[in-house]
C-alpha cells in the first residue's frame, strides 16, 4: 500500500507549532469549536461518545479500511489538502527554530518574506476556497449540485470544518486585503488572464484535482464557487466582527514581524503555517469515524 | 545562527529520524493494510443517493435535517435543535457483511418486525430486509428517547428498494 494509513496521518500532527497557536487564537471567530486532537483514539472518543475499548477498536478499524479504499475519495482529500497549504522554503526552518521556543522570531527571517500582491493573494485565497469545496465533495460524496449543496453545507460547518473556513477567511482574506477583501478578490479572478492563473503555483499544484474540462472551467469554478458563497462569507466577517486591525493586534504576539507591516504578517502566516492541511487531516478522520460507526 | 544552535538542530533532527525508523506495534496495525470485507458472493452495495428518501422528513418535533454525507451504501444527515447538533441519522448497506450482520442474530426487540440492538450505549441499530442497517446515535438521547426516530424513517419503503 503506497499511502499511509490515517490514523498515522492525524497522529503524525503536531500537538503544538505555530499552526495550532494561531488557530487556538481564532477561538473567538468559532468559540468552543476546535480542540487539537491528535490522537486517533481521541478522536473515536469524540465523535462516538463511546468508552467500550472493543467498540472503540471496531469503529477505528473499519474507518483506517474505509480511508485505504482509493475509491471512496477521501485520499485524494487528504491529498488536496496536503498541496494546497505546501509550504516551502522557509517553513522547514521556522518549524524547527518553533520547536525551540514558544514564539517564534520571524525579524532573522524577514529578508525572505516577500508580500504577495494583490493578484496572487487573491488567487491564492479563491483556490483555497475552492480546494475547500472539492475537499468537501471527496468526503462527503458528490451531490447533485454541488455548489449550492456546498453552500448549504458551509453554513453548517463546525468543528474542525469551522475553524478552517475561520482561518481562511481571517488570514486569506480581511488581514491580507482588507474590508474590501472579496470585491478585490472577484476583480483579481475577472481580470486575471489564464496565463497568470497557469502560473499561480497553488492552483496548478491542485487543478488536475478539480472539475473542469480545461483551465478556462477551472478558471471559471474560481470566480463561480466565490460569488455564490460571497453572501455568507460577508456575513461571517460582519457576525463576528472580523477587522483587519483587531486581528493584527490579536495575532501579533505570535509572529513578530513589525509594527504595521500587514502584508509582510500575512506572507509569512502563508509560508509557515499549514491550518489548511493540519484541520483537512482533521476534519477527513472525524467523517470517517462517524460513518464507521454508522456502518459496523 | 551560531554554532550550539545548529548543533541543537541537528540533534534534534537525528531523534526524530531515528524514531521515524522503528515504528512501535499499535492497535490499528492490522486494519492499516487492509479494506472492508464483503462476501464476494453477496449483491453489490447499493450506489450513493439510494438511501436519502427514506430519511426522517426535515422540520419533525422542531428539528432541522441536514444531511452530511453520501457515499457508496451510506448515507447520514444529522438532526439539528436551536444550531446544536442532537443525533445523528444514517442508513448503510450491509450486503455481505457478515460482522455487521452478526450483532442483529437473536435481537428480542423489534419495530414494525425488524431486528433492533443497542450498539454501546450511544446507538440503536435496526435491520430492515435482512441488510439495510438504519441507525440513530447520539450522545444526548438515550435509548428511548432513540427508538421513536428510527420509527420515523420510511421503512417499509426502504424494505421495497
Amino acid at each position: 500500500m503506497s499511502h499511509q494509513p490515517i490514523h498515522k496521518i492525524l497522529e503524525e500532527l503536531p500537538a503544538s507549532n505555530l499552526t495550532t497557536r494561531l488557530l487556538g487564537a481564532l477561538d473567538y471567530v468559532v468559540p468552543g469549536q476546535w480542540e487539537n486532537v491528535t490522537s486517533w483514539e481521541t478522536m473515536i472518543k469524540r465523535v462516538t461518545g463511546e468508552d467500550d475499548q472493543a467498540l472503540i477498536q471496531r469503529v477505528g478499524d473499519r474507518a483506517i479500511e474505509l480511508y485505504n479504499d482509493p475509491e471512496q475519495g477521501y485520499q485524494r482529500a487528504i491529498q488536496i489538502f496536503h498541496l494546497v497549504d505546501s509550504t516551502q522554503g522557509m517553513a522547514g526552518a521556522a518549524e524547527m527554530a518553533n520547536k525551540l521556543s514558544e514564539s517564534f522570531d520571524f525579524l532573522s527571517f524577514l529578508g525572505r518574506i516577500t508580500p504577495k500582491a494583490d493578484t496572487t493573494q487573491g488567487i491564492d485565497a479563491a483556490v483555497k476556497f475552492v480546494a475547500e469545496m472539492a475537499t468537501f465533495c471527496y468526503t462527503n460524496g458528490l451531490p447533485g449540485d454541488s455548489v449550492g449543496d456546498f453552500l448549504s453545507s458551509l453554513m453548517a460547518y463546525e468543528k474542525e470544518d469551522s475553524i478552517r473556513f475561520a482561518a481562511w477567511v481571517t488570514f486569506d482574506l480581511v488581514l491580507p486585503l482588507g474590508p474590501d477583501f472579496l470585491a478585490k478578490t472577484l476583480d483579481v479572478l475577472s481580470s486575471a488572464t489564464h496565463a497568470e492563473l497557469g502560473e499561480n503555483s497553488r492552483f496548478a499544484r491542485i487543478a488536475k484535482y478539480l472539475p473542469g474540462a480545461d483551465l478556462a472551467e477551472k478558471a471559471g469554478l474560481l470566480s463561480s464557487t466565490l460569488a455564490v458563497s460571497s453572501g455568507h462569507i460577508t456575513s461571517f466577517v460582519a457576525e463576528k466582527g472580523l477587522d483587519q486591525q483587531d486581528i493584527f493586534q490579536r495575532i501579533k504576539g505570535y509572529v513578530e514581524v513589525g509594527d504595521n507591516a500587514l502584508d509582510y504578517v500575512s506572507a509569512a502566516i502563508d509560508m509557515s503555517t499549514n491550518y489548511f492541511e493540519h484541520t483537512g487531516i482533521q476534519s477527513v478522520s472525524r467523517r470517517l469515524i462517524s460513518r464507521a460507526y454508522g456502518e459496523i | 545562527m551560531n554554532i550550539r544552535v545548529l548543533l541543537l538542530l541537528g540533534a534534534l533532527a537525528l531523534s526524530s529520524g531515528a524514531a521515524g525508523c522503528q515504528d512501535k506495534p499499535t492497535r490499528w496495525d492490522t486494519a492499516a493494510t487492509s479494506t472492508v470485507a464483503r462476501a464476494p458472493d453477496a449483491p453489490p452495495v447499493k450506489e450513493a443517493g439510494s438511501f436519502n428518501k427514506f430519511f426522517p422528513a426535515d422540520g419533525i418535533d422542531g428539528m432541522k435535517r441536514v444531511y452530511t454525507q453520501e457515499k457508496t451504501g451510506f448515507a447520514e444527515a444529522k438532526l439539528q435543535k436551536d444550531g446544536k447538533d442532537v443525533a445523528v441519522l444514517s442508513i448503510s448497506d450491509a450486503s455481505g457483511d457478515a460482522e455487521a450482520l452478526k450483532k442483529f442474530e437473536g435481537a428480542t426487540d423489534k419495530i414494525q418486525g425488524y431486528p433492533l440492538v443497542t450498539v454501546g450505549k450511544n446507538q440503536s441499530s435496526l435491520l430492515v430486509k435482512g441488510r439495510y442497517q438504519v441507525k440513530v446515535s447520539s450522545q444526548q438521547l438515550d435509548e428511548g428517547a432513540r427508538k421513536p426516530w428510527l420509527e420515523k424513517f420510511n421503512l417499509s419503503g426502504l424494505a421495497g428498494l
